[in-house]
């Protein structure tokens, strides 16, 4: 079989140089190599853009590039091209760095001898062939590896659903009475159960944020809520191991930006955490207060009395699958991924995880979530001066469900696909969708604050209807569905106020409008 | 009164089994199937009063039951309720569409399945209202 000609683009700007390389490949076999010679980065670029280019023989010292600039503008260009570079006899430092930024090889001129020239151009295009295949390789190990975890983890459920079911049925006596020591030890069956199946959900977590599946839907949210049913839920494991698991919530704190069913989850993880971590007698706390350093943020706490951390571990604790070094302080802990899912949770609703602790001193688990504020929420679509004066319109889409929604999840899956919908209605940088306030009886409303007049709001609200009196997922017969605007008195702004008063003017505006609105469901749903 | 009948679908034998003696127990007199063909054959041979499907089956799944037992006039009406291992709008759109009582997420709880069979079946409820039916708006603080 005919090989094709090699083809090698260089670089060069000096005549010379280029002169005594065009020298050394004309000395070779005819047809087994096509030179390409460019002077400038700039068309370079644009000749890799073209393709077909096997090898880049780069010059480091180009009119318009700079030494390494260079290198990585060529990488940018045609990311799948070997390099090698071409410097100067003292350059050699240039050309090691060179290589550390993507380059194969480096020839040093006036040096070059005339039969290396191919096999180094040969060597370099193999051990870039290499290295792409490598890093497929490795690519596809790891997308293999999260989708064998997913797997397993949804197959280990099935036998579990079973050893659950009957372990429960001998327990209930539905299999006839046990004496008292059956009992305990069927107690014992059903613990490690639930342990399992615990486990089987961290890994199932684990997998979807690896994916990127973790679904946040940001609300309007009171931490209060979620603290008092952590505090509720894990009293009893606190209570058999002699723990006093206590809250201080202050009933004046603001409300977050956060998805209170994730929220729950991680205070669950670091409550569970620190009852595991605790001794008899030792105390459990949880508590919510306004940062010190930044008043836009909550800080939630989880404290305890128990083991303590040393610091060097505080460090390494939220990476995925780490555990206490030593087994005897952690005693049989899972998997510990918990920590990880919490700060993957945390940070994905804008906040911050850390740990305060040193052994023997108990340990305090502290995160961060944003405060909810109206102004700030605004203040996008105030940002410019023009907009200074313009009206605001408040539009208002309530979905709900005739028959009560099928499932908790069902109904957070429509939450998910009404919000879809309507960003899909709106001008991202006009109009703003409120995160999700609290629920309005069987309904829920999503408020849109648009600057636009009456006539704007009509045609956003026909917009919407149109989007989705169209889409499948409202043509079932079970769904309720309206849309209506508000346009208040255009809120004028003086001369003299800053933007912050303005700002503040504008969103006790636009919650006075939605508080009327909410107060007027909770009228219609007799509550 | 007699008992009242359902008809279990599920492909795990030993889900099915645990099922079986946990409805038993609960006052109901239970018949299996693993498969579409037979869940058919047993829908016509004792016509359940509720049937409990699983949507993974082998050789076609929980929705060609539906589809199926739907062109049966006799057995077109039976209340169907979905325990599956499967989630996800998609499948919950379809169950809602095809009439489905309830759709409940494997592993499911004893006293979960329970209050919904007897909520299906007319009995007293006592599954109690889900936090947000119950709640009532709340004036925002912001």
């Amino acid at each position: 079989m005919k090989e094709k000609p090699l083809q090698i683009l260089l670089v060069e700007d000096n005549a010379g140089d280029a002169l005594l390389l065009r020298e050394m490949f004309n000395k070779e076999k005819p047809g087994s190599f096509e030179l390409t010679h460019l002077l400038r980065m700039s068309d370079a670029v644009v000749h890799l853009a073209k393709g077909g280019v096997d090898i880049i023989l780069l010059d480091m010292g180009l009119p318009d590039g700079h030494g390494l600039d260079t290198v990585r503008r060529a990488h940018e260009a045609a990311p799948g091209v070997p390099l090698i570079v071409l410097t100067g006899l003292d350059d050699e430092t240039l050309a090691a760095e060179a290589m550390r930024g993507g380059a194969q090889d480096y020839l040093i001129k006036g040096q070059i001898e005339n039969r290396a020239l191919p096999r180094v151009l040969r060597h370099a295009i193999e051990r870039h062939r290499m290295q792409t295949e490598t890093d497929v390789i490795r690519t596809n190990q790891l997308q293999f590896k999260d989708e064998f975890l997913s797997h397993v983890s949804h197959e280990l459920r099935s036998p579990l659903t079973a050893i659950y079911g009957f372990v429960t049925i001998l327990l209930d006596g539905l299999a006839g009475e046990l004496n008292s020591e059956q009992h305990e030890l069927l107690e014992d069956v059903l613990r490690n159960t639930k342990q399992l199946k615990s486990m089987i959900s961290d890994l199932l977590e684990v997998t979807r944020i690896q994916e990127g599946k973790l679904l946040i839907e940001l609300r309007c949210t009171a931490v209060s809520d979620a603290i008092n049913y952590t505090v509720n839920t894990l009293q009893v494991a606190a209570i058999s191991k002699g723990i006093e698991l206590s809250s201080d919530i202050d009933s004046r704190l603001p409300l977050v930006c956060a998805d209170p069913t994730r929220l729950r989850q991680i205070l669950i993880i670091l409550v569970e955490n620190a009852i595991k971590f605790t001794p008899a007698n030792g105390l459990v706390n949880v508590r919510a207060r306004i940062s010190k350093k930044n008043p836009h943020l909550l800080v939630l706490e989880v404290s305890d009395s128990g083991c303590g951390i040393s610091p060097d571990v505080t460090e390494r604790i939220f990476e995925r699958l780490f555990q206490a070094a030593d087994p005897a302080l952690a005693g049989r802990q899972g998997l510990g991924l918990g920590l990880h899912i919490c700060k993957e949770l945390v940070s994905r609703q804008g906040g911050e995880i850390w740990a305060n602790s040193s052994l023997g001193q108990g340990s305090v688990f502290s995160f961060t979530l944003p405060i909810f504020s109206l102004p700030s929420l605004i203040a996008p679509g105030l940002r410019e001066g023009k907009r200074a004066d313009h009206p605001i319109t408040l539009v208002v889409i309530e979905i709900g469900s005739r028959t009560g929604w099928l499932s908790d999840e069902a109904r957070t899956d429509h939450s998910h696909g009404v919000r879809d919908l309507l960003r899909r209605c709106l001008h991202s940088d006009l109009d703003i969708l409120l995160p999700n306030m609290d629920f309005a009886g069987s309904a829920e409303l999503f408020f849109i604050v648009a600057f636009t007049d009456a006539i704007g709001g009509e045609a956003i609200t026909k917009r919407i209807r149109g989007q989705f009196e169209g889409s499948d997922y409202f043509q079932q017969g079970d769904m309720m569905f309206s849309t209506f605007y508000k346009s208040p008195e255009p809120i004028k702004r003086n001369a003299i106020e800053s933007t912050q008063d303005y700002l503040e003017k504008v969103a006790a505006k636009i919650q006075q409008l939605m508080n009327q609105e909410t107060s007027s469901r909770t009228v219609e749903n007799g509550k | 009164m007699a008992n009242k009948k359902i008809l279990i679908v599920e492909d795990d034998p030993d889900i099915r089994k645990g099922m079986s003696v946990r409805l038993k127990a609960s006052g109901y007199d239970t018949f299996v199937a693993s498969d579409v063909v037979t869940s058919l054959i047993m829908a016509r041979k004792h016509a359940p009063d509720l049937i409990i499907l699983d949507l993974g089956l082998p050789a076609g799944d929980g929705f060609l039951v539906i589809e199926r037992l739907k062109i049966i006039p006799a057995l077109a009406l039976i209340p169907i309720i979905i325990v599956s291992g499967r989630t996800g709008l998609p499948n919950q759109e379809l169950a809602q569409e095809a009439g489905v009582k309830a759709f409940l997420q494997k592993p499911v709880d004893n006293a979960e399945l329970l209050a919904v069979i007897r909520k299906t079946l007319g009995g007293p409820v006592e599954l109690e209202k889900p936090e947000y039916l119950s709640k009532p708006a709340r004036r925002f603080v912001l």
